[in-house]
């Protein structure tokens, strides 16, 4: 049953994948390869580029890095609640999740809000 | 009216494995290798892969088709008659594609020698996966697993990953500035758009599309009750797929060519193409949480799948009309839009969806 219905994801995947591993060894068959010194350049607009590109990158935005690492195990604990609605019986067990959402969404707000500058 | 695809492949492969190919190998006396040609395992196993060819060969084309419709419009929309190349301008992406096969292919020297090539493999790989979850009508999909809508979300989600990957990989500031603001950019959409699926899960009970399309034959197209919801959704899946007015991570006035500068030749052309492939699976994830799927008018004459096609078009015409009429937001303005904007709506919508159906309207 689990085979069955996985199966034919797991095979379209690898396809997929070949996809462009096969376009890319088609386009090394058609292509010219005159390599000089200037191609291999880094581009920068057509001067030379100055320093190294991989360096310690300053995101400003890690306020925002951090509410959403907590937020999106809030939206799965959601989406498997939202999945079982039906079966629940009681009115607690919806409410309750209501509830804990509800408080999330308070404490990001008050996150977001406090931060004088949450831009950095 | 569908065309039952696995049933016609099925069929088709049994005909030519057993009946064509089964005679041959009898007639040569090799009947160990008949017989394993015939057994249901390699039928199987045959039939999903001839599957996976016809289901990747229809997205592509669309995907293809929607490159033309894209650059079509946008020519109408700023008074310009488009791509001229064929009639209606329908052959340009195929000689952009000859175009691309002849390009060389320039590693630069500073480059990561091992996530450089890889970056590309695996975001138009990823990108041509997404269409396993898309089903076109009750008979012509590639999977009718349980767990649809949260595989494709999941697939959509690794994309900028890859494309963090490249932009570092290629070791230069442009793609280095892109890659972090599609980083900075997945922050901002990923909640708002989970929480608007959310909504639609808990009116229909189901993360299987067959099952969410039914629910919507049977009721009305969620786009009535959910409107907030589609409205969250459009937005981020525009988000989501990097299109103007969220085309922060390629902004071509700031960054070059953003995070793919230093792709060039078929590299770069595959990830264009790959693009308007994600905009496909965004345009049908659409079509299908909110607008009925595949079901139309003159059901009795105008096939499922075309019904599904056609309003695919017509949801990517929304892409392109917000392309022609926003300017691009910064990364702060991104944020702030999902964070204090989308994500209220989305909570809104969730507690209206959860009280139609407390109060047993749906």
């Amino acid at each position: 049953m689990l085979l069955d219905t996985y199966l034919p994801i797991a095979i379209y995947i690898v396809i997929a994948l070949a996809i462009p591993v096969i376009a890319f060894w088609l386009n090394d068959l058609f292509r010219p390869t005159k390599h000089t010194a200037l191609k291999g350049e880094t581009y920068e607009c057509g001067e030379a580029p100055i320093g190294e590109a991989q360096v310690q990158f300053h995101f400003q935005y890690y306020m925002y890095a951090i509410i959403f690492v907590v937020f999106d195990v809030i939206a799965v604990f959601l989406l498997i609640w939202a999945l079982n609605f039906d079966a629940f019986a009681s009115v607690s067990s919806k409410i309750i999740m209501l509830a804990f959402f509800a408080l999330m969404l308070v404490g990001a707000f008050y996150a977001l809000r406090k931060e004088d500058k949450i831009w950095i | 009216m569908y065309l039952d695809l696995w049933n016609l492949v099925g069929g088709l492969i049994h005909w030519l494995m057993v009946d064509v190919i089964g005679e041959i190998l009898n007639w040569l006396h090799l009947y160990g290798l008949a017989d394993w040609l015939g057994s249901s395992g390699v039928l199987h196993i045959l039939t999903i892969i001839v599957v996976g060819l016809i289901i990747l060969v229809v997205g592509m084309l669309v995907s293809i088709t929607l490159i033309w419709q894209d650059r079509k419009m946008l020519g109408r929309f700023m008074d310009r008659v488009g791509t001229q190349v064929g009639p209606f301008g329908l052959f340009q992406n195929f000689a952009d594609a000859l175009k691309v096969l002849v390009k060389e292919y320039i590693i630069p020297d500073a480059a990561d020698r091992l996530i450089y090539p890889l970056a590309p493999i695996l975001i138009i790989g990823l990108s041509m996966a997404m269409f396993v979850t898309i089903p076109y009508s009750q008979g012509f999909y590639m999977s009718n697993s349980d767990l649809s809508v949260i595989l494709t979300l999941a697939i959509l989600a690794v994309v900028p990953f890859a494309v963090l990957m490249g932009g570092w990989a290629s070791n230069n500031k442009y793609t280095l500035i892109g890659g972090m603001r599609a980083a900075a950019q997945t922050c901002a959409y990923e909640v708002p758009l989970l929480l608007s699926v959310a909504s639609v899960v808990v009116l229909t009970g189901s993360m299987n599309f067959m099952d969410i399309v039914a629910f919507q034959y049977e009721n009305t197209w969620l786009v009535i009750p959910l409107i907030i919801g589609f409205i969250v959704f459009l937005v981020s899946i525009i988000a989501e797929v990097e299109r103007v007015p969220f085309d922060l991570p390629e902004a071509e006035a700031e960054l070059v060519e953003g995070w793919q500068t230093e792709y060039g030749g078929m590299r770069f052309g595959l990830i264009m193409m790959s693009q308007y492939a994600r905009s496909f699976v965004g345009a049908s994830l659409i079509v299908l949480l909110f607008f009925g799927g595949w079901h139309g008018p003159f059901a009795d004459y105008i096939p499922a799948g075309i019904w599904f096609v056609v309003k695919v078009f017509l949801v990517f015409i929304l892409f392109v009309w917000a392309w022609a009429a926003f300017p691009r937001i910064r990364t702060d303005q991104i944020l702030d839009l999902c964070w204090k904007r989308l994500l209220p709506l989305a909570a809104i919508n969730l507690f209206i969806a959860v009280f139609f159906k407390t109060m047993g309207w749906f």
